[in-house]
């Protein structure tokens, strides 16, 4: 199974691409769709209504992820789990420390991560995945998101063993305990917390190796404008930093117009990355044909981006 | 029950065997709990301003974290005498 990720600045074009390519790769292969961007227009561009998940055609199944109803969801299940630890607490309005988790910073980036990773994981059915990104920053912040969290988990693993291994000799010295006193958990495996630890590591582990591998392909889309060439040389910066296969440039919306701008974006662009890039550009006559297609885009885009 | 000379001998051989090991790991003890401590303060820390992980990770680990939580607010309580607190785990005075 191949997963692509359509990444660049807002409004350059990427939903609309990742539709067109998505639609074309269904033309031969099973592929599922999948628009993270908080701001859907997947239903708008294929013209159906989506609501959660549509089938539009035999091979090509819509889904637009609902990221607050993800974040939402996702809380409940934790909130249970520590109502259920907690218990005794209640009495103290704990619940209303809970509520508070909803604004706190980055569980709409996990929501989305999550999502993301149930995709992968769950959608065997599919020989693609294509991932429509909300703009750069938060895209940026999701990718980022694993392997930041295995920096995390390692630095606390380590203390965490420490204590482990504290425990271990104040047991050994004390030796055999006798009723009523606290028994320390001085196993690795007694450790609830360094299990959850170790659990949680394997998953990002595993979920990194996916984002970093050969079947994952971020496709960065582009126009002829010098805002758009700021952001896409920040995103391609980004995407070196966090090792992710950055295999495509798609220059959009280009038109005779957008001449010299369009020399300068691409050669800004070709300084920092070798990255093979494709030109797409408005068909002139997409107003009076009604049977051609919305982009000029190469059949063979499949090839392009997994030939290495 | 009456205890014979000999049993009586050998429980206060224990008791004091009991009371040097504890005394021998005491700092340890001290240490272990300033180390949960640590690892609650990490894990928690944006709810005090502190740098800290992503919040899911402390949302996932939090239902395991009931002892850390405790040592914390015991800490946090007592954070305006921790000399006296250091000095009382190390023996001085």
């Amino acid at each position: 199974m191949k997963i692509l990720f359509f990444t660049g600045k807002g409004g350059v074009g990427k939903s609309t691409l990742a539709a067109a390519y998505a639609w074309q790769l269904s033309q031969k292969y099973r592929v599922l769709i999948v628009s993270l961007d908080p701001a859907h227009n997947l239903g708008d561009i294929f013209g159906v209504e989506v609501r959660g998940e549509r089938r539009f055609s035999q091979t090509l199944l819509l889904k637009e992820v609902d990221l607050k109803k993800l974040s939402k969801a996702y809380l409940k299940r934790e909130i249970r789990v520590l109502s259920d630890t907690y218990k005794y607490l209640q009495i103290l309005n704990l619940d209303t420390y809970f509520t508070v988790l909803k604004y706190s910073p980055g569980i709409e980036e996990y929501a989305m991560l999550t999502s993301i990773e149930e995709s992968i994981k769950t959608e065997n059915s599919f020989d693609y995945i294509v991932f429509d990104t909300p703009p750069t920053g938060l895209t940026l912040r999701f990718l980022a998101l694993p392997q930041i969290t295995v920096t995390w988990l390692d630095r606390l693993t380590q203390i965490r063993k420490k204590i482990i291994e504290k425990c271990y000799t104040i047991q050994n010295i004390k030796g055999p305990q006798s009723a009523g006193e606290t028994i320390l958990s001085y196993d690795e495996k007694d450790d609830g917390i360094l299990q959850k630890l170790y659990s949680l590591k394997s998953n990002y582990q595993s979920l990194n190796r996916i984002l970093q591998g050969n079947d994952c392909s971020i496709v960065l889309v582009f126009n002829p404008d010098l805002l758009s060439l700021k952001e896409s040389l920040r995103l391609i910066k980004g995407l070196k930093e966090l090792k992710l296969p950055l295999r495509l440039l798609l220059h959009n919306k280009i038109s005779p117009e957008s001449g010299e701008t369009m020399a300068r974006v691409e050669k800004e662009i070709s300084n920092v990355t070798s990255v093979p890039l494709e030109r797409v550009s408005f068909l002139s006559d997409f107003q009076t044909n009604k049977d051609s297609v919305l982009y000029h885009i190469k059949e063979d885009l499949t090839n392009i981006i997994h030939q290495g | 029950m009456k205890l014979s000379v000999f049993d009586l001998l050998r429980n206060i051989c224990k008791d004091i065997d009991k009371t040097h090991r504890s005394n021998v790991c005491a700092l340890t003890v001290t240490e272990v709990e300033e180390l949960q401590n640590i690892f609650a303060l990490l894990l928690l820390g944006s709810f005090v301003g502190l740098p800290s992980p992503p919040s899911f990770l402390a949302v996932e680990l939090l239902p395991y974290m009931q002892k850390e939580l405790e040592i914390l607010s015991k800490r946090a309580q007592n954070a305006n005498d921790m000399f006296a607190e250091m000095f009382g785990a190390l023996g001085v005075g």
